[in-house]
């Protein structure tokens, strides 16, 4: 709070951010809100792999096996055993965590590029892995998840603020992903700045340094690996009741692809760049279809292909201009053009006393 | 016994397909300690613009060695215009770099050639001739006899040649080999072109199999990254044997392992991956190197 | 008559921080000339910085060319060879492929075969070791392949730093010979940087003495091993 209260400017920027985010499906049609689920889950999952990946240092293409695995455990749960949906959300959390602790462990002893492979190749083989198991996944066919409808007091609430039609299951599911994320958030914010976020650092900075000093290295990083599975766990469970519905091709390699994607152009290392990464990576392929579409000069078959090729060159595209342009990511590039700006007023200010401006505080 | 054969002669065929990707991915990481998950990708793109070159009536024999050409020229430019202004970056923005690569070019392949699978020519008759008693398909006869040519080829040039020693040299000793007037930068240029070149090859032969489409590649790569894990991430000779145990492998389970189907195999190359890498991380001909601190 | 080597007021660093503030030196066609300090006086950065590996401002030219834009390849191609600290063995590769190397910019292939000889005559355990992996060459042997290596480059001038550093004294003995035979034949210039400051002097005829990134004495040797101040106060005996 100490260091909120120190920088008034992003304090309110947070609070901004959260009105536009709590109020929203209060503005824009049911159909929108749900696009918006997309992002929050997206931005969830993003965290989790930003956990793994910006703060403890290892590589993971295979995010997606880990979503697909909440995805599956919500669907097998509420399709065949009746359990409540709401309830599923941490089983599947936890029941990926633990997954994902245990896979730490061989990941020990991996180096970067070498994880990096092996996790690329569990990405690969996830659609083939679930559709065996057929008595369980329902193979090919997949599971459907009918939507939850809005609890009571939810309803009441929602139609006495809009004064309009009844909520949809859509809405009611926008503000169940909200909350989740907005825990999860704080969870991880929280992680970032006590003594995890600085082992884990210390970690990704430099291991024989860190161990040298005492940290213990394979069990945060393990660690890591247990709670960034987690989010993804929780991210997957989510997704597939959002959606309604789960198969082995909803969880492709592309879907991995995205999320990494996602957590570079966020900005790795920081707690806002998966929000960042969120709203970058699922409106990135609408909006760009939406405007070739619009583009009068472009034929329609480009177009109509463009649809299907468009998303990977323009996450390719962007992917690779980031690295080599922003390697910090959109956040990166707000914390520095905020520096900048702040240089520059403070610099006009205190030229005359001759005193140097202080440094900015970093998150 | 005869099927075993046959089974082995196939596998022998599709593990030169993975022998020469993953000689590729050798290659590059000799040059730059870096895996290029983007290499499967340049393959198949490759074999798109062989595909073009045929459809407009060239000769597969003048094809060939024409899109292992523009497949070099290709990797030269990658290189200069993507990688270079990251070469000096941790390894996570490399891997990053080579995604968004891979997807870029498989976008594009798309974006230019659509995603209906083609059919690909083959200058090898499908009728088998008959060794040991065992039927073998021209197929894969031939299959083996191009990338065996190929991966002589390289090694010669890697071992037998002023430029090939100059390329090795640069790889593992940057600083040392500026010293000696090796143009670096150019050394790392000219292993991407190899590379790429190289990988064409396995597109070329794995496409008639396949079907040629943007995303033949995805499992091909999966299999050389096996392959070039398995005999040792530096070793060129290791990525050729490498590829054709995993060939074999892959394919005998398929055939005599009851349940193992076309996507499990994928598994099992999988389960190579793991196994190796906890077991022997150097893999059978890589080994140890320090620990730089 | 300008030099082969001429350094004005050389001034380089690594990011912030400055080691070299200044620096004025040359050395003649065939001259031996040490330059010598205690560590981190900057001798090792005024040999990077001659070869391009650390950024300078200032003057540097070779043979009348300016140095300021050159990237190291084609410094070396106007005729630096540089053998720089840890020696720079490539020892993935083999003694012979090293050599082989060496002899990367050249196309006469008669006089690199008398050259090879030649190489093999001065460091017989070089011929020996021929098929083996660098790194299975010691210290001292090391050091032998890369002096050897850089004969074939057959350099104008020759950057040496630090040949002595952690041999026996037996075998720097037997290299600093080499480096006096080298010079003597084949009119090679060399510029030698040594903590070893006895032996660099005996060998060299001029010399420079860097304290905290400037020439604090220059000299010829003989000058300079004779005058106990200077010995002393800067090269420690």
């Amino acid at each position: 709070m100490r260091r909120l209260q120190q920088s008034p400017a992003r304090y309110a920027l947070l609070v901004v951010a959260l009105i536009l985010f709590v109020g929203l499906p209060t503005v824009v049609t049911s159909f929108q809100s749900a696009e918006w689920t997309q992002v929050l889950i997206f931005a969830v999952a993003i965290m989790g792999l930003n956990i793994l990946v910006g703060y403890s240092g290892q590589i993971s293409l295979g995010h997606g096996a880990f979503m697909a695995l909440g995805a599956y455990t919500t669907a097998i749960l509420v399709h065949r055993y009746n359990v409540d949906y709401l309830a599923t959300i941490p089983i599947a959390g936890l029941l990926t965590g633990i997954v994902g602790f245990f896979l730490g462990i061989p990941a020990l002893r991996l180096s970067a590029l070498y994880l990096a492979l092996a996790t690329f190749a569990l990405a690969v083989i996830t659609p083939s892995l679930i559709k065996r198991p057929e008595q369980l996944t329902g193979g090919v066919r997949g599971i459907e998840i009918l939507p939850p409808q809005p609890p009571d007091f939810a309803n009441s609430a929602f139609t006495a603020v809009t004064g309009g039609p009844a909520m949809t299951s859509d809405q009611w599911l926008y503000y169940v992903c909200l909350v989740i994320a907005l825990v999860l958030f704080w969870l991880a914010w929280n992680l970032v700045r006590r003594r995890p976020g600085r082992a884990l650092r210390a970690i990704r900075d430099g291991e024989v340094a860190a161990a040298a000093f005492g940290v213990n290295i394979a069990g945060y990083k393990t660690l890591a690996f247990g709670i960034s599975a987690f989010y993804a766990g929780i991210a997957g469970s989510l997704y597939g009741l959002t959606i309604g519905f789960v198969s082995p091709d909803t969880f492709p390699v592309a879907l991995s692809i995205q999320i990494l994607v996602g957590a570079v152009i966020g900005g790795l290392a920081s707690v806002p760049g998966p929000v960042l990464g969120g709203i970058v990576t699922f409106w990135l392929p609408i909006v760009s279809n939406q405007f070739v579409g619009s583009q009068d000069w472009i034929p329609a078959q480009v177009a109509s292909v463009f649809k299907n090729a468009g998303p990977a060159v323009s996450y390719g595209a962007l992917l690779i201009l980031i690295m080599i342009f922003a390697p910090r990511g959109l956040f990166g590039l707000i914390v520095s053009a905020y520096t900048w700006l702040q240089r520059r007023v403070r610099g006009a200010a205190e030229r005359g006393t001759g005193h140097a401006p202080p440094d900015p505080q970093t998150v | 016994m005869q099927e075993f054969l046959q089974q082995v002669v196939s596998g022998l065929a599709t593990g030169g397909i993975f022998a020469s990707l993953a000689l590729a991915l050798v290659l590059i990481y000799n040059a730059m300690g870096l895996v290029n998950f983007a290499q499967g990708e340049m393959a198949m793109f490759a074999t798109f613009i062989a595909l073009v070159l045929i459809d407009h009536g060239l000769s597969y024999w003048i094809a060939l060695p024409l899109t292992l050409v523009i497949a070099f020229a290709g990797g030269v430019v990658i290189q200069r215009v993507v990688i270079r202004p990251v070469e000096r970056a941790p390894v996570l923005t490399l891997v990053i770099v080579t995604l968004g690569l891979a997807t870029l070019v498989n976008g594009m392949a798309g974006f230019l050639f659509g995603y209906v699978p083609r059919s690909f020519p083959t200058p090898f008759s499908a009728s088998t001739v008959n060794i040991l008693g065992a039927l073998a398909s021209y197929q894969d006869l031939g299959v083996i006899a191009v990338s065996g040519v190929v991966l002589v080829l390289i090694y010669l040039l890697l071992q037998r040649t002023t430029l090939g020693l100059a390329l090795r040299a640069a790889s593992h000793h940057p600083d040392a080999s500026r010293l000696l007037g090796i143009r670096v930068s150019w050394m790392l240029a000219l292993g991407w072109g190899l590379a790429s070149a190289v990988g064409a090859v396995s597109g070329m032969l794995a496409a008639p199999i396949l079907l040629l489409q943007p995303n033949m590649m995805q499992t091909v790569i999966i299999y050389a990254f096996a392959a070039a894990v398995l005999g040792g991430i530096e070793s060129p000779l290791g990525a050729v044997v490498g590829g054709l145990i995993v060939g074999v492998t892959v394919n005998l389970a398929g055939a005599y392992v009851p349940g193992v189907g076309g996507d499990l195999q994928l598994a099992v190359a999988f389960a190579i991956i793991i196994a190796v890498l906890i077991v022997k991380p150097n893999g059978l001909f890589g080994t140890a190197s320090l620990r730089r601190v | 008559m300008t030099s082969l080597l001429e350094l004005e007021g050389v001034r380089a660093g690594y990011g912030q921080t400055r080691v070299l503030h200044g620096i004025s030196m040359s050395v003649g066609d065939g001259d031996i000339v040490s330059l010598l300090g205690a560590n981190g006086a900057g001798k090792t950065t005024t040999l990077r910085a001659i070869t391009g590996g650390v950024r300078w401002d200032g003057s540097i030219t070779f043979g009348g060319h300016s140095l300021r834009h050159l990237t190291t390849e084609d410094i070396v191609r106007l005729g630096v060879a540089h053998v720089p600290e840890g020696r720079g063995v490539l020892t993935e590769l083999t003694v012979d492929e090293n050599l082989r190397v060496g002899a990367y910019l050249r196309h006469d292939k008669a006089a690199i075969a008398r050259d090879y000889d030649r190489v093999f005559e001065l460091f017989p355990i070089l011929r020996e070791r021929r098929r083996l992996s660098a790194s299975t060459l010691s210290g001292g042997e090391q050091q032998m392949l890369s002096l050897a290596r850089a004969l074939v480059m057959r350099p104008k001038l020759l950057l040496l730093d630090e040949p002595s550093l952690g041999l026996a004294p037996l075998v720097v003995r037997r290299i600093f010979e080499v480096i006096r035979e080298i010079n003597q034949t084949e009119r090679v210039a060399i510029l030698l940087v040594e903590q070893n400051a006895r032996i660099a002097l005996e060998l060299s005829t001029q010399a420079y003495v860097l304290e905290v990134g400037r020439v604090a004495v220059e000299g010829p040797s003989s000058q300079l091993k004779g005058e106990e101040s200077v010995r002393r106060s800067y090269l420690g005996y």
